[in-house]
């Protein structure tokens, strides 16, 4: 593989490659150092503050929160963008491109600006909803489900529609061909956009930060609010769980569906 | 659809299927109506109310108050320019180093290779933008790692420091690292796709390898370039965590002011105002993006 690679842009690679992962590996070793912060040279490690992170009050909780709220967002935006990556996949209209990329664009747009909307709106509508878990989880599920209409819809694209169309000519009900046929088929696409939806919505900060109050702070809320103050090594302890998290969904992803084709470009 | 592929006639559901189909995308329409298009739609609509401190929602009194305010003080157009500014910057820079690394990712053909970068690159981005700052931070500054060694070396002063965040570099910084997945992502499915034969045919013609990847791979991957700097301009122009931790509320950008107008000074219209302004910015990009990668836009970028 080198010879088609020129060494300077190799060299480049692996410079690149040690910006995006030496932050994440300071993190793991803040969580697991011995001393009171992390030094150079480092003073050993211990698990101190895992222990730590383990009994405070804080950390724990706003990871269960965290937790809590990505299950429930994963539920919700698994069936609503599955429901709808099955529509875009099958339909023709005229708007099918633009409603595509309508259902996508949460994911760069401003979530501060979303989740100041949805915080004035709940206000002036009187749901009641603001700074409570609910609140959140509508905010979650809107930057969640394109992830899910993405990788479902490349698990759709690589599916065979004519086998669906076989059975139904076969006499199949709709709801048989696709309970038969269609879904076993992209069900694995399905698992890892449900995976996706679920670590997107655990490490959201832009759009939870005006939705989360004190009694119901996500982790990454959490850990601004601590870090703003002091490097509190027992955030970087909630930190290594949140990596061996998202690396343990990565790998799960990686098994379900084909990464190198799911990234590749879909062809429409 | 009237005939499927095998040639029967399927037209007897046709209709009842068109009705089935749209039954499947309007929980997520009604769902992104509601709690998308509404709340965005009336908070710009209360951008153009007066300004009263504390009161929330649209009203029927208009005025372009909260606009001329925004163009008429200095700060806030500095703040516009400190954000467009900074996008630009993070685009080139996330750009330069991604390159490289989206070329390697393209070129390696062994499977488990190009898999295990793949994932390294998928969890780099998925994981929470607060953790990847807290390591940041650590190595960046004052008294962080780099500083740490710096006065081990002697190279500066026991008690000093080298002011490494806090200012505008320590948030382009952050920000390229916050954008570098997504870019990278956005150049190896192009640089994947540049037949490989081009590389080939100018080598034969006697190109040194260098000559032509200059003169022939980087101008194929114009599109993703374009592409993925545009991306990387919306995500970057519309972050909040990376300016308020990586600039420690010193470098004063849109999402900041937003926050600051609208949780500090309970002033909703003008931070909406704030919003609206954000939110052309970074759709424009969007919007163009779209344009350029119309074809090649993928699953997940």
């Amino acid at each position: 593989m080198g010879r088609r690679i020129p060494l300077l842009i190799l060299v480049l690679a692996v410079a690149g490659f040690s910006y995006m992962l030496l932050p994440i590996v300071v993190v793991v070793l803040a969580g697991l150092t011995a001393g009171e912060f992390l030094t150079f040279p480092p003073q050993g490690l211990s698990l101190r503050w895992v222990v730590a992170f383990l009994q405070s009050d804080k950390y724990l909780s706003a990871f269960f929160f965290s937790f809590k709220l990505a299950l429930m967002t994963m539920i919700v935006a698994t069936v609503l963008g599955t429901a709808a990556a099955l529509f875009l996949s099958r339909t023709r209209f005229v708007g099918r491109a633009a409603m595509r990329a309508f259902f996508l664009s949460p994911v760069v747009l401003p979530g501060v600006v979303v989740g100041f909307a949805l915080f004035a709106f709940y206000i002036s509508t009187g749901m009641g909803i603001s700074r409570t878990i609910w609140g959140l989880w509508i905010g979650h599920i809107l930057y969640s489900t394109p992830y899910v209409i993405g990788t479902v819809g490349a698990a759709l694209a690589a599916f065979d529609i004519s086998l669906e169309e076989a059975a139904r000519s076969l006499g199949s009900s709709p709801w048989r061909a696709f309970r038969r046929i269609t879904l076993p088929n992209i069900g694995q696409g399905i698992q890892a956009g449900s995976i996706f939806a679920f670590i997107v919505s655990f490490g959201q900060f832009e759009v939870s930060l005006f939705l989360s109050a004190p009694n119901s702070e996500p982790l990454p809320i959490a850990m601004y609010n601590s870090l703003r103050y002091q490097f509190d090594p027992s955030a970087a302890a909630a930190g290594i769980f949140a990596i061996t998290l998202v690396t343990a969904s990565v790998l799960l992803t990686n098994r379900l569906v084909n990464i190198r084709r799911l990234l590749e470009r879909q062809q429409p | 659809m009237t005939t499927n592929r095998t040639g029967f006639p399927v037209r007897h559901y046709s209709s009842y299927r068109r009705q089935m189909k749209w039954l499947l995308v309007s929980p997520l329409l009604v769902f992104f109506l509601i709690f998308f298009v509404i709340p965005v739609g009336l908070l710009f609509a209360s951008s153009f109310n007066p300004q009263i401190i504390g009161q929330v929602g649209f009203t029927s009194e208009l005025t372009l108050d909260n606009y001329t305010r925004f163009f008429s003080r200095s700060n806030y157009m500095a703040a516009a320019g400190r954000s467009v500014l900074l996008a630009g910057v993070v685009s080139l820079i996330t750009l330069i180093i991604a390159y490289p690394m989206a070329f390697v990712i393209a070129k390696t053909e062994h499977p488990g290779r190009n898999t295990f970068l793949l994932i390294i690159v998928l969890a780099a981005m998925q994981l929470d933008m607060v953790i990847r700052l807290y390591g940041m931070m650590v190595i960046l500054g004052d008294n962080g790692l780099i500083n740490q060694a710096l006065r081990l070396v002697g190279l500066i002063q026991a008690e000093t420091s080298v002011r490494l965040m806090y200012n505008f570099g320590g948030v382009v910084a952050g920000l390229v690292q916050f954008a570098l997945p997504f870019m990278i992502l956005t150049l190896v499915g192009v640089i994947r796709g540049i037949d490989p034969s081009l590389e080939e045919a100018a080598r034969s013609l006697g190109a040194k390898r260098w000559r032509a990847f200059v003169r022939v791979i980087l101008p194929a991957s114009m599109p993703g370039i374009l592409a993925g700097s545009l991306l990387v301009f919306a995500l970057s122009i519309s972050s909040y965590i990376v300016p308020a931790l990586m600039g420690g509320f010193r470098v004063g950008v849109l999402p900041i002011h937003i926050f600051q107008q609208v949780a500090e000074s309970a002033r909703f219209q003008f931070g909406a105002s704030i919003a609206f302004i954000l939110f052309l910015l970074s759709a424009g990009a969007v919007l163009v993006y779209l344009h350029v990668g119309s074809r090649r836009s993928g699953g997940l970028a």
